[in-house]
Formats: structure tokens, sequence, C-alpha cells
């Protein structure tokens, strides 16, 4: 990597390929063809200096100016000092994690605290190495409504489980289920030429899941954020305040 | 000026450090990359598609701007911050009112960890959602839950240092879930804690633990991280869609199925 | 550059026998190596001397409460409640995740408020997520004067007649 100097550079916009680079790029076609991406040498392609890094400049400057404004215009909290003997009501974690505080209600910390996010952290680490439905064929290519059928089975069970389980009925879970449920649902419907309609098909198993994950995350911390005022009882934010 | 640029470019020292011209040519463009530290992070060209903005949202960099950002104004905060008992509430008081900018490197601190966390999320979600997380990045992907781990433990940990009654009862409150894991979990929690209540001695080891540990963990998990994303052929793009009067519209959705089953491709990039 | 490859080298089966016992010897050597780190490295962080709160002091005379009466001790985390038979401390520490909970003067209940469990003055749940009851705490009686031991729990029906 040491000769090429920059003496010898030939003119701009010249095309000669470079050995070492050349070299390089027989490599990362032979990698890129085992990727199956073997269109990859007729794609249209960029130079990396300058285009993606002014890109990156970019991004990195729209994130600063951001945060500086955020910095100006808002003061980071400090409530008193810390005292031992004297809990503050209510008392809220920090935003990340108000989505398990609020499962803290209805379950025990050794399932609401241990349990869910160990397996929560199992189950992201390993999705990658199942193959369930990962190529997304429809979902309902074969009998769809005997597989809409046990889809709903699980949804109810999994409702049962919520409702009975917890110290009272977790609709903070139930009802983003309905919701993925009701969307897979829609995608066993006959309306193949919509691009809706395919969209919703090809979704894969795993993505359904994930959407689960995320709907019901978003809204146990939404609740736990603006909807839980003192001695943790449901509020509204426009009743109580923010807390 | 010219001339002094001109021998400034050609003495031995600059070559030791940049061994490519002014990047004016494709040449020394890609030079630039090829021959520089960057090669670790960038391929020499890149596809079109690849840098669209909506593919990626940049999410990843953005992430990674905002731990350097965390490491240089947390290392700002360092130069005022005791990590004792009530010390450390006290230096929040003097950023707050005495110190010059204080009470903006505090917040800059502030919101970029939270900006972070929430930065990391979507990544890992939109990840997701693109697929990117299939073979050959299955690796790739549980690196990445277990630097998503470590960001909110970063920031958990930083949560106790300013020792107000926010700090100090959601730490009590995370350190008693420890405390209920079977067998382990007593023991754990007093390791953490170096005692059986929250004082000085936590905060001395969330301090150690959020300035040094976690961090330098951080760094090594991220640059395996980035350095998995060139190994295993870049950011994933879909393949491009065969052409729907080649399978005609019947077979048109299998035929993307099929168009490689995953298991084909036998880690291509062992060696590399 | 010539490479010595190793793997070319003609080995008898004794010699190969002695390499897997060294390749052995040596991981074990290298497994013990990280298990002493490992533990040493724990004993290390395990703390021998914690200088923390005294686990017994001295409340005062039973006669100060009046029947019942609940003297909160703030500092220490402790409810002293005196009841028609006797006397009995209840630990304020909230058996679900460590809260101090409260108790508002001449009412019958003590909340938390963290996630809102609530407790009767027995320390018997009523309400909330928490599933045990608060622990009573060894009362001893030392020269007239009530002594808690806040590490020694006691069942919940102990108590101390005055
Ligand atoms: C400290 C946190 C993290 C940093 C700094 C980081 C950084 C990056 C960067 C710079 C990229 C290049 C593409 C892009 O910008 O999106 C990337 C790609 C990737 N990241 Fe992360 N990441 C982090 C956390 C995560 C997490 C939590 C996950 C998932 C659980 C993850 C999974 C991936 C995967 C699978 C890719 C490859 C994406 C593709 O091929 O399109 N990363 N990461
Ligand atoms: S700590 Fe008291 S209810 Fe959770």
């Amino acid at each position: 990597m040491s000769e090429p100097t920059p003496e010898s550079a030939p003119e701009r916009g010249e095309e000669e390929s470079l050995g070492s680079v050349g070299a390089a790029r027989v490599v990362v076609e032979e990698h890129v063809s085992d990727c199956r991406t073997s269109d990859f040498v007729d794609e249209p392609m960029l130079m990396t200096f300058p285009h993606l890094l002014v890109r990156e400049c970019v991004a990195f400057l729209g994130l600063s100016i951001f945060l500086v404004v955020m910095s100006l215009c808002f003061d980071a909290p400090l409530e008193s000092i810390a005292d031992p003997t004297r809990t503050p009501n209510p008392a809220k974690a920090p935003w990340y994690f108000l989505g398990m505080q609020e499962l803290l209600q209805y379950y025990p910390p050794i399932v609401a605290g241990v349990l869910f996010p160990a397996l929560l952290i199992i189950a992201l680490a390993i999705i990658p190495y199942f193959r369930v439905n990962i190529e997304r064929p429809p979902l309902w290519k074969s009998a769809p409504w005997t597989q809409v059928a046990s889809l709903w089975g699980v949804v109810a069970g999994l409702s049962g489980v919520f409702y009975f389980t917890g110290s009272v009925p977790i609709w903070s879970l139930m009802v983003p289920l309905w919701a993925v449920g009701l969307a897979m649902t829609a995608g066993a419907l006959p309306w193949r030429r919509s691009r809706l309609g395919i969209w919703l098909q090809t979704r894969s198993l795993a993505f359904w899941i994930f959407a689960w994950f995320l709907l019901a995350a978003t809204t146990l911390t939404v609740i736990g954020l603006w909807f839980r005022g003192p001695g943790w009882r449901f509020t509204l934010p426009w009743y109580d305040g923010f807390y | 000026m010219r001339k002094i640029a001109t021998a400034l470019t050609r003495s031995r020292v600059w070559r030791s450090v940049f061994r490519h011209g002014f990047p004016d040519s494709n040449r020394n463009r890609s030079l630039a990359i090829f021959s520089s530290f960057f090669l670790h992070f960038h391929p020499v060209k890149v596809r079109v598609r690849a840098i669209a903005f909506t593919r990626t949202f940049y999410l990843g960099g953005l992430a990674l701007a905002c731990f350097f950002i965390l490491t240089v104004t947390g290392t700002f905060l360092m130069f005022y911050y005791h990590p004792i008992v009530p010390s450390a509430y006290n230096d929040m008081k003097d950023l707050q009112f005495v110190v010059s900018y204080g009470m903006f490197l505090r917040n800059l601190h502030r919101w970029t960890s939270r900006t972070m966390i929430a930065l990391v999320f979507v990544h890992m979600a939109w990840t997701f959602m693109r697929g990117a997380y299939r073979h050959p990045r299955e690796f790739n992907w549980t690196i990445g839950v277990g630097l998503l781990v470590i960001t909110v433990l970063l920031s958990y940990t930083g949560t106790l240092l300013p020792w107000d009654q926010l700090s100090y009862w959601a730490v009590a409150v995370g350190t008693n879930i420890v405390g209920a894991i079977p067998i382990i979990g007593a023991k754990v929690k007093l390791l953490l804690l170096g005692g059986h209540e929250i004082n000085d001695n936590a905060l001395l080891r969330f301090y150690v633990l959020h300035c040094v540990v976690l961090p330098l963990t951080l760094a090594f998990g991220v640059g395996l991280h980035l350095w998995r994303v060139r190994k295993d052929g870049g950011i994933h793009l879909p393949e491009l869609p065969p052409r729907r009067d080649d399978v005609g519209d019947e077979n048109y959705a299998s035929t993307r199925a099929d168009a490689g089953s995953p298991e084909s491709s036998d880690a291509p990039h062992e060696n590399a | 550059m010539a490479l010595i490859d190793d793997l070319d080298v003609p080995m008898t089966e004794a010699e190969l026998e002695r390499r897997r016992f060294l390749g052995l010897l040596g991981s074990g050597a290298l497994g013990l190596a990280g298990i002493g780190t490992m533990v040493a490295g724990v004993g290390y962080l395990e703390p021998n001397a914690p200088y923390e709160q005294a686990t017994r002091f001295v409340v005062g005379r039973p006669e100060a409460i009046v029947p019942g009466g609940v003297l909160t001790l703030r500092e220490q985390r402790v409810y002293v409640v005196r009841g028609q038979a006797g006397v009995y401390a209840l630990s304020s520490v909230c058996t679900h995740l460590g809260c101090v909970t409260r108790h508002g003067l001449g009412q019958s209940e003590i909340v938390c408020p963290c996630h809102g469990s609530a407790f009767d003055m027995e320390g018997r749940v009523l309400s909330g997520p928490a599933r045990k009851r608060l622990p009573r705490l060894e009362l001893t009686l030392e020269r007239g004067e009530i002594v808690v031991h806040t590490t020694s729990q006691v069942d919940d029906d102990t108590l101390l007649e005055v």
C-alpha cells in the first residue's frame, strides 16, 4: 500500500483502475455474489469520498444543531438532594424504564423486572437464527381460514394470560395484540391487487411479533410517562400535570 | 501560500500520514479511503441505493455521533465532579450556577444520552423492519442487541451520579429488582452497591462503571459492530426484484421468496 | 518467504499424543487462571467492612408512646407501634421494591408512593403489587428502654409486653 505516491497520481477523471483496488474489487465481487446481490456490478455507484462522507457530515451537523438547541432551551432537571428516608411521590424511573415500571404494577419483580427483560433480550438476540417464514411467502398462502382461526386462538390465549395473571387486567398489552391480530387478518383477505394488501400479505411472522413488541412498549411507556400520578394511580396529563 | 502548501504536502512527514494526493481525481479519492483508517468503515465506492437517506436514516451513524459527543462532554464534566456524598450533588449545583458553560455542558450530556438511547432503539427497529438482521448479518444483529443493553446501562449508571432524589430512588428500585433474581441476586446486588445500602460506596462503583468500564466496553463493541457491517457486505439492500413479465403474476410472490434461500450461501466471509 | 508448515511435519502417534496432552494441559492452565482471576475479582469487589448505619438502636421508654400510637423513625426506617397488648416494630421499607412507605398521623393505613401498595398497621398487605407483609423487627427491653434490631426479623405475632 505504500508505492502509489502523490506525484504519480493520474490526472482528474482518468478511469485507470488500480492494481490493488482492482484486486480488492474482485474479492468484493466474489463475496457479494455469494450474498446473492449479483446485480451489484451493474448498479450505479458513487465514490465514498466525498459523496458518503459529506452526507455523514451533514447528518452529524444536523444532530449537533438539534442537541445544542435542546441544551440551550431545556435545562436538565435536578431535584433536591437524595434522601434515603423520604421517597418522592410518584417516583418515576427515567423514561426508558417506564415500560418496565408499568409492568411492575402487574407482576412480581421477579417476573416483571427479571424474567420479562431477560426473555426480551434473549428473544431479540436470537431472532435472526430463527427461520420462521423468513423469506416472506404470503403468510396465508395455504388454507387461509384455518390459519386465521389458529391466529385468533393464540390471540385469545395470550389475552387470557394478560387478563388473569396480572394483578389487574393488562389492557396495555392486550389492545396492541388485538391491533396486530386485526392487521394480520386483513392480510388474509383476498385483496391481492392493492399495494397495501400485498404489503400486509408478505410480512413475516417475525415482523408481526416485533410489531406487537414495538406497539406494546410504546403504549406502556406513554402511559407511564403521562398517565400516572401520585400513588401510581391512573391520571390524565391535563388533570394532574406532568410528572 | 500555494508554495508552502505544496511543500508541506510533499514533505516526508505529511506523506507518512496521508499516502495519497489531494482527492481531486477518482484515483486519489479511492486512495483517500483505501489507504486510510476509513477503510475499516467504508468501501471505496458505494452503491447509490445504499446511501439513500431513507435506507438507514443514518441512525447507527448518528448513535455513534452521540457516543462521541457524550465522551467529550462527559470528560469535561469529570473535571468538576467528585463521586462523594454530598459533593456529588453540590457539584451539580456548581455546574449550574458557578461554572462557565457548566449548565450547557450538563444539558448537552443529558439530552445527548437520551437521544442516543432513542436513536439506538429506532436503529434496531428500522434494521429489523428492513430485514437487515437476516443472513449473513445475524451475528451483527446480536452484537447490536449487546450494544443496546450497554447503552441503557450507561444511562442507568449515569442516573445515580447527580445524587438527587430521582437518582437515588431509581437506583434503589433498580437494585432491588436485581436483588429479586433467584440465588445470585443478593450477591450481585451486594457487589453492585458495595454494601447493603446506597451510599458513597455505591456512588463510587456506579461512577467507575459509568466512566470507565461501560464506555470502554461500548467502544470495543461498536468497533466490532462497524467492522462486521463491512465484512457482511455493507448495508443490506433488497434484491432488485425480478421483472414481473419474466415470471408471470401468479408466480411473482413465490419467485421472490425463492430467489435465493438464505441457507444456500455458506458463510462467505469467514476467511475475510 | 518460506513457510515452515508445521502441519506438514511428519509426526509419530506418540508425538501426536504428547501434543494433545500438552494442548490439554495448556488450556487447563489458562482456564484455571481465568477462574482464579474471576474468583479473586469477586472477592476483591465484595466489601468486607461497609461502613453503614447501625443495625441496633435505642428508641426510648415504652411509656413515651401512647396506646394505639405509632412512632415513625424516619432515619432508621422503622415504625414502632403500641397496640393493646404490647409494642412491636415494623420495617417501613416496602416489601415490593424498597421504597420508604408513609404513614399519615392518625391513619390506619401505610401506603407506598412507588407502585401504590397499601398495608394495615399490622403490616398485612391491603392492596397493590407488594405480596409480602412488612416484616416485624426484633425488640428488646434494655434498662427500661426499647431497642430495635433492624436485621433480625421475628414472627408476625411477637409482641414486646410492657
Ligand atoms: C451503540 C449502539 C449502536 C451503534 C453506534 C451502531 C452503529 C451502526 C452503524 C454506524 C451501522 C451502519 C448503518 C447505519 O448507520 O444504520 C450499523 C448497522 C447495523 N446495526 Fe447497528 N449500532 C448500534 C446498535 C445496534 C443495535 C441495538 C442493533 C440491533 C439489535 C444493531 C444492528 C445493526 C445491524 C443488523 C446493522 C447492519 C444494517 C444493514 O446491513 O443494513 N445495531 N450500526
Ligand atoms: S416499592 Fe412499594 S409498591 Fe413498589
